[in-house]
């Protein structure tokens, strides 16, 4: 380092300061001085209830049975869909269970829905359904390859298998191998529970389950750059779509499971609804004004700040599909799961937590915008 | 006093409890923080007029003010654990030691403090205490340090008289340590420190006492209380009831720390436990 | 509605506990609190300015899966945003709360928690009021289970829960913000509004300003709010430790 040289002032480039004060960064962007005309824009040029632009691809993998990229901005997520069968007769429990689940078939099951009839309890009871979310992909500089899955790798594949589950996304119809017992001869084979079977046969007109498709449905997220959720979520859905199960019959002689290896004969699931996630976090202005200072506002005060977001002196945002950047400068996170059905927007999981700005008012805007997420991502799985 | 303030975190408290006698700034104790600020008082008018502060509690606990000092603070949980505070006595265990510094041990939780080795009364290269690993010390904490990982330090010597104020400081020989709740020892402190005669003896605590008269004939017994929650008790001049006698003490001390007994109570049981441990009185 | 009962200080080494029994869901859940402990290792992870906050959650039968790494990350959020953990003493440390589920069903793989997260909010809540940890606020929870004619259960089993087209936890701070949501099932934003007025008034109960301007607590159907019985628990533990004090002034 020369010592000759008159230091020059002290500028910084944007990047260095964005490093240097995160927050005041974001803040001098959010809420632009009035004189400088520019309008209020998220660092990375989005406005507030803007996602970033999204790609979804399917059938990349050819050597599952279902499979998709989806890109949210700089976040991609792959899924695959691989599924296996299992055989009624590896199930330990099966035969109570199966002979009791009449009981509580109707648990489960809406009255709106067109299979009413449908157990839908099995794909709980038996884990049809395995997500896993791999972080461990050195998607961010924060998860090392090769390390244990960490907590929040855990959290997300919690979520997934959350939401397929409330969500019944999966219909328990789509995973099942019937078996069509012949009229005749019944009585030959059976032995030892005929009489189990017989009211089995009774109930399902001779029908039998022999198998089920078992979903291992695994997720790697192969760059991170904040909301992992919704892609992991929209590539779930999105192979999910795209999954085709072979056609697949009980050989009574061979006493197995077979495939057929004609791929005209494989069928898509056919999936219950398109829930769609969203996700949002907030920016609150005032986070790191003192470096000790952490101040409540009370409900006088909240109002205050709501009389001031009138005037135009906003110290709140409510960023949509915040990256990883604004992830780091926010506490509070909501999501939002819903669906549309004739025109209706049905909210299938709202969460809410980390902070106190969001309530009733705020979250119901955020069911419109989450709505309006819904119509584009929509089409863009609807075209992949 | 009116019936003690019972304060639950995000309680603001109100005005008419906080001492308004002196003109000294108010000083906050533990467990008090000015939370809610009133914000922007430019952009309303109605917020000039509300009081420029509100105190709110950030433990639970009873609210306990001062009016000499003009000071306010919380008492919260007697079982809590022990935080060093600047000017507090303590029982600290050398760990081990480095060329400057003993480094010992508050509370196991807590990071060692240290304790200078020329922190003692009379102390010069020469003639320092050579304290070894699990030996006791009564020390005053000098400084907590501020920020982060900052080291608590200690002393067992007033730096600006060089003397062991107040005495009784300096490594603790012989005797046996006992385990106390801290709020206990906060009180014992309180009972042992005054020497005003009271009829329900100070803080509610009478065992002091109760035991010190008792055990007169026995030869007395010494005792140092630390505010981390240990009691140190001696009764090495009580010849051959020195160890009954400091169990006797210890066991006291913590039946009535464990089950909060009242004076009557204290009384009943200093006797009960000398008569089991065969102490003639 | 039988209110729920809960004890405070019940372990003795650790910094803070607290047992805490809900008779309608059946959960029973002990909780400890350590604070401020040193974190071992990962000094650089710690954040320099704030505590480090780690939540356990210790399923009673099984070893903790993926469900409980997902319910502890919601406490975790929602007990750092109360937790003030830039008081003295408090910054590159850590507050360990873990909370044992001792009673109660357990929770399948794959179901959600939310049925005994108010339970694990309010242990963890009490918990840390014992060790004297200090926050910014109180908070109360409820959980509440909509059924298919549109009626508000409150504090479902777990029976009714798995029957309910959507469940819902609501959190309230004691000043009145919505601090935490969690709704699953399948519902439309008009009847998340009435839980959430049904679940405000299980918290705080309808606040009645009488004429002193003492804030009175109604009693309405769904008995005390549950704050007030929160704040209760707390004073009796306080009036018990200071009885000495009290009883001499």
């Amino acid at each position: 380092m020369a010592s000759s040289a008159p230091p020059p002032a002290l500028t910084l480039p944007p990047s260095q300061f964005a490093r240097l004060q995160p927050h005041a960064y974001l803040l001098a962007h959010l809420s632009p001085p009035a004189s400088s005309n520019q309008p209020s824009l998220r660092a990375n040029g989005r406005q507030p209830a803007q996602f970033r632009p999204t790609s979804a691809n399917t059938g990349s993998l050819t050597h599952t049975n279902g499979s998709a990229v989806v890109r949210v901005g700089d976040t991609t997520a792959v899924c695959g869909v691989r599924a296996e069968l299992l055989p009624t007769s590896d199930i330990a429990s099966w035969s109570v269970s199966h002979a009791s689940s009449g009981a509580h078939k109707r648990a489960t099951t809406t009255k709106n829905d067109a299979d009413a009839d449908a157990d839908e309890s099995h794909i709980q009871d038996l884990n049809l359904l395995v997500p896993n979310l791999s972080l461990s992909t050195g998607c961010a500089p924060g998860f090392v390859p090769g390390a244990p899955p960490s907590a929040l790798a855990q959290s997300l594949s919690h979520q997934i298998l959350g939401l397929l589950h409330s969500t019944r996304l999966v219909r328990a119809e789509d995973l099942r191998v019937w078996y069509q017992v012949p009229s005749f001869g019944g009585d030959g084979d059976m032995d030892v529970d005929a009489e189990e079977d017989e009211g089995r046969k009774k109930k399902n007109d001779g029908k039998e389950i022999k198998a089920f498709w078992v979903l291992y449905i695994d997720i790697m997220i192969i760059s991170l750059a904040g909301n992992a959720f919704d892609a992991a979520w929209a590539a779930v859905l999105a192979a999910l779509r795209d999954t085709r199960l072979p056609r697949a019959w009980w050989d009574a002689d061979n006493e197995m499971v077979v495939c057929s290896e004609a791929v005209a004969e494989a069928t898509r699931l056919s999936l219950r609804g398109l829930p769609i996630a969203s996700s949002f976090c907030v920016f609150e202005a005032d986070a790191a004004a003192g470096w000790r200072a952490v101040i409540v506002p009370d409900a006088e005060e909240e109002k205050k700040i709501e009389e001031d977001q009138r005037r135009g002196m906003q110290r709140r945002w409510i960023l949509a599909d915040p990256d990883g950047y604004e992830e780091g400068l926010s506490q509070e996170r909501v999501c939002l799961v819903v669906d549309r059905e004739m025109g209706k927007t049905v909210i299938v999981k709202m969460e809410k937590n980390g902070g106190w700005a969001v309530d009733g008012r705020e979250l119901k805007q955020l069911v419109d915008t989450a709505a309006e997420r819904w119509e584009s991502l929509k089409l863009i799985l609807e075209q992949c | 006093m009116s019936s003690p303030l019972v304060l639950l975190p995000g309680d603001e408290i109100p005005s008419e409890y906080l001492p308004s006698t002196s003109s000294a700034p108010l000083r906050l104790g533990a467990g008090l923080r000015l939370l809610s600020q009133p914000h922007r008082p430019t952009t309303s008018n109605n917020s000039t007029s509300s009081p420029s502060h509100v105190l709110t509690a950030t433990q639970a606990g009873i609210l306990s003010t001062d009016n000499k000092r003009n000071a306010v603070s919380i008492l919260s949980s007697p079982r809590r654990r022990y935080v060093p505070t600047a000017n507090d006595l303590v029982i600290a265990q050398i760990h081990h030691s480095s060329p400057d510094y003993f480094h010992c041990m508050i509370t196991p939780q807590a990071p060692h403090a240290v304790l200078g080795q020329l922190s003692f009364e009379g102390a010069t290269k020469k003639t320092r205490p050579m304290l070894k690993q699990g030996d006791l010390v009564y020390a005053r904490v000098l400084s907590v340090g501020l920020g982060a990982g900052a080291e608590v330090e200690l002393a067992c010597v007033n730096p600006a008289t060089g003397r062991a104020e107040p005495g009784g400081l300096g490594p603790l020989n012989g005797g046996m340590v006992f385990d106390i709740s801290t709020g206990m020892a906060a009180r014992l402190m309180r009972a042992s420190s005054s020497t005003g005669e009271q009829q329900e003896g100070v803080a509610g605590l009478v065992v002091l006492d109760e035991l010190g008269k008792k055990l007169e004939k026995a030869g007395g017994f010494e005792i140092a209380i630390g505010r981390n929650g240990k009691v140190w008790v001696d009764c090495s001049n009580s010849g051959d009831v020195a160890v009954k006698a400091t169990v006797a003490i210890g066991r006291c001390l913590t039946t009535i720390d464990e089950h909060d007994l009242n004076p009557a109570d204290q009384k009943k049981l200093v006797s009960r436990v000398l008569r089991e441990l065969k102490i003639e009185v | 509605m039988v209110a729920p009962s809960a004890t405070l200080s019940v372990l003795n080494r650790a910094d803070g506990s607290a047992s805490y029994q809900c008779p309608s869901t059946g959960s029973n859940i002990l909780g400890s609190v350590n604070a401020p402990v040193e974190l071992p290792g990962r000094r650089d992870a710690l954040k320099p300015e704030d505590a480090t906050i780690e939540v356990f959650v210790k399923p009673g039968t099984a070893p903790a899966g993926v469900g409980e790494r997902y319910v502890e990350g919601i406490l975790k959020t929602l007990l750092g945003r109360v937790i003030l953990g830039r008081e003295k003493g408090y910054p590159r440390r850590g507050v360990v709360i873990t909370l044992a589920i001792i009673g109660g069903e357990s929770v399948g793989r794959g179901d959600p928690y939310l049925i005994l997260l108010p339970a694990l909010l309010h242990t963890a809540l009490l918990a840390l009021l014992s060790a004297s940890v200090p926050l910014s606020m109180t908070f109360s929870a409820t959980v509440l289970a909509v059924d298919e004619s549109g009626q508000i259960l409150r504090e479902p089993s777990a029976e009714d829960a798995a029957t309910a087209q959507s469940v819902h936890v609501l959190a309230f701070s004691s000043k009145g913000h919505l601090l935490l949501n969690e709704s699953q099932g399948s519902f439309d934003f008009d009847t998340w509004d009435k839980v959430r007025q049904r679940a405000s008034a299980i918290c705080h109960g309808t606040q009645l300003v009488s004429a002193d301007g003492d804030v009175a607590m109604a009693e309405d159907v769904d008995g005390r709010p549950l704050e007030g019985t929160l704040r209760e628990t707390v004073e009796d533990q306080v009036y018990r430790d200071y009885n000495w004090k009290i009883n001499a002034a």
